[in-house]
């Protein structure tokens, strides 16, 4: 009840990913006391309308999650023409809004517990057929937690000779899986991460390039496209996880290669070097967290932005550790040189424009403690990032 | 033991029988796949993982060890340990990365499959040593050969568009560290 108040004023604030994981509890808690329970009375056009927004405000995919809970039997998308464009699900001439109809030929959406039994035995085996075929492409059971779940309830409602479904099991499947998604959500939020990987070969070659070269490039604000940042694929400003993740494994080993052809090769140097690298990483950022907020500075960085900012200096780590394989020392030492003043002219430019006000970010001359503040904040994040660089334990 | 009446085998069941029960091995399958690891260019049907198998990846699996021993360095809790980790590693970054639902068991199979040129790798290790300019050729020769399969079929399985190189290189990577235990 308490979140309920908490809106109007945060939901201006932050038209973030965040306001939908704190709308998901309330909405699931609304779901078991207001509109669900008497849906039965209602007319079924506004019954596929509410639970449709139902699904998209609890961010469920009704295509994906819902209807393998059906089957077959579901071919009918909720509202007419909409959904589905990526499986094989012919459109009906049938809508919703016949559920008084008979179900002889299997292809109902659903009709009331009150109703006639009709072809009840069409429907079931369609049911059954059609929750064997739900599987996505023949992957095991232990592929998709979601699937596995509507799954589940689908054979645990088939189990109780229920020989057809009814809008209250569609209320319930929708609510268990948003109850599911919310849980899942509260400890790795899957849906961010996966936004952060959406690249392509394209993006990731620009990017290096720009980590290692970043002079030339003039533009470094962050398209938007209504209110949500574009996927990394489609601006090259825009952070992502695939580089860092990869900069990181690679560095690990090219750094345990390096110090393993000084000695003999063994792979517990390759575990030791991963946990201190790992360790240096957790507190990079960790550190980052607690200045941004001591400063109190308004911005929109998540945590997963900084780690990947924190990451992309191992692009440089490795140019350098690599030359300085290939080349010998001084080698090594100049594409470090060069590979830290790339970074910190790359953050700082990167920085800038989510750190600073928009007066600041322009360059204008602004006045006041507090602008002056975050410049120092923005220059220390950058800086750190080549002495971290240097202070890597090779050679 | 009377008629030999001739049974019809349907595709997907042409399994190996013994004693009148099927061993669930499909010898036909695993020809198909391993034919199409070791032609890395040609593009693949993306119904070939439609039925998880790890037989033919243990096999590689076990081969390796095999060659391995041959040549003198008894590693096996290496290989086991590294392909487990790499597979659940593989793992996770597919299904962050392809909008599909992605199986535990394709990708461990699909790896174990790529892991066919590296057994021939180390096979030409048991008899001259790989230390040299020879040896390091050969093993990125390997290297890449496998992952470029690799790639290509997790691309053509998990339709990825514009991705091949970026799946390339995590597996890279991993059969990398292959070649390093072979090799070193």
């Amino acid at each position: 009840m308490i979140r309920q108040h908490q809106f109007p004023s945060r939901q201006k604030a932050q038209a973030q990913t965040t306001a939908t994981t704190t709308m998901l509890p309330m909405v699931a808690s609304t779901a078991t006391h207001s509109q669900m329970v008497s849906l039965d009375t209602f007319p079924s056009s506004s019954v596929s309308e509410g639970l449709e927004q139902l699904a998209l405000r609890l961010e469920v995919d009704v295509c994906r999650d819902v209807l393998p809970l059906y089957g077959e039997s579901m071919k009918a998308p909720l509202t007419a023409g909409k959904c589905c464009q990526e499986t094989k699900v012919e459109e009906p001439n049938m809508r919703m809004g016949n559920s008084s109809m008979d179900g002889t030929d299997g292809s109902q959406l659903f009709e009331d517990t009150s109703g006639v039994a009709a072809g009840p035995q069409a429907g079931y085996s369609n049911q059954q057929a059609g929750l064997q075929a739900a599987g996505f492409s023949g992957q095991s059971l232990l592929s998709d937690p979601m699937s596995n779940l509507a799954m589940a309830y689908g054979s645990s409602l088939a189990s109780q000779g229920r020989k057809w479904w009814t809008r209250m099991d569609l209320q319930n499947g929708v609510k268990r899986l948003a109850i599911y998604k919310v849980k899942l959500d509260r400890f790795i939020p899957i849906s961010k991460l996966k936004y952060y990987f959406a690249v392509d070969t394209v993006y990731v070659g620009k990017k290096l390039g720009l980590l290692v070269f970043p002079y030339m490039h003039e533009n470094w604000e962050v398209s938007y496209q209504q209110d949500t940042p574009v996927a990394p694929r489609f601006d090259v400003n825009a952070p992502d996880l695939y580089i860092p993740a990869m900069a990181f494994i690679t560095y690990v080993l090219v750094a345990g290669l390096a110090l393993g052809t000084q000695n003999k090769f063994s792979p517990e140097l390759l575990g030791v070097q991963a946990s201190s690298a790992l360790v240096w990483l957790i507190m990079e950022v960790l550190a980052v967290l607690l200045s941004l907020y001591l400063v109190t500075v308004n911005t929109d960085l998540t945590t997963i932005d900084l780690l990947a900012f924190s990451g992309y200096k191992y692009v440089g780590m490795i140019v350098g550790v690599v030359s300085g394989l290939l080349f010998g020392r001084p080698a090594y030492y100049l594409s470090l040189l060069w590979c830290c003043a790339a970074i910190f002219v790359f953050m700082i430019r990167t920085l800038r424009l989510k750190l600073l006000s928009e007066a600041a970010a322009e360059g204008r001359q602004v006045r006041g403690s507090r602008n002056q503040l975050r410049m120092y904040l923005t220059m220390s994040i950058a800086g750190a990032q080549p002495s971290s660089c240097s202070g890597s334990p090779t050679t | 033991m009377g008629d030999f009446q001739p049974f019809e085998q349907d595709f997907y069941q042409s399994g190996y029988y013994i004693d009148d029960q099927e061993l669930g091995i499909n010898f036909d399958h695993i020809w198909q796949k391993t034919l199409t690891v070791l032609n890395p260019f040609k593009p693949a049907d993306g119904s070939i993982m439609n039925e998880t198998d790890l037989t033919g990846p243990v096999l590689f699996c076990v081969a390796l060890g095999v060659t391995l021993m041959m040549a003198g360095k008894a590693h096996f809790g290496y290989v086991y340990g590294l392909s487990a980790t790499a597979c659940i590693g593989m793992y996770v970054l597919l299904s962050l990365m392809s909008s599909l639902a992605v199986s535990y068991g394709c990708v461990a199979s699909v790896l174990g499959y790529c892991l066919l040129p590296m057994v021939g790798v180390s096979a030409v290790a048991v008899f001259c040593s790989l230390q040299g300019f020879l040896g390091t050729v050969l093993a990125v020769l390997g290297i890449s050969w496998c992952s470029l399969s690799a790639s290509k079929i997790f691309i053509s399985t998990m339709a990825m568009e514009g991705q091949q190189l970026l799946v390339a290189y995590p597996c890279a990577l991993l059969y990398g560290l292959f070649a390093l235990l072979t090799v070193f």
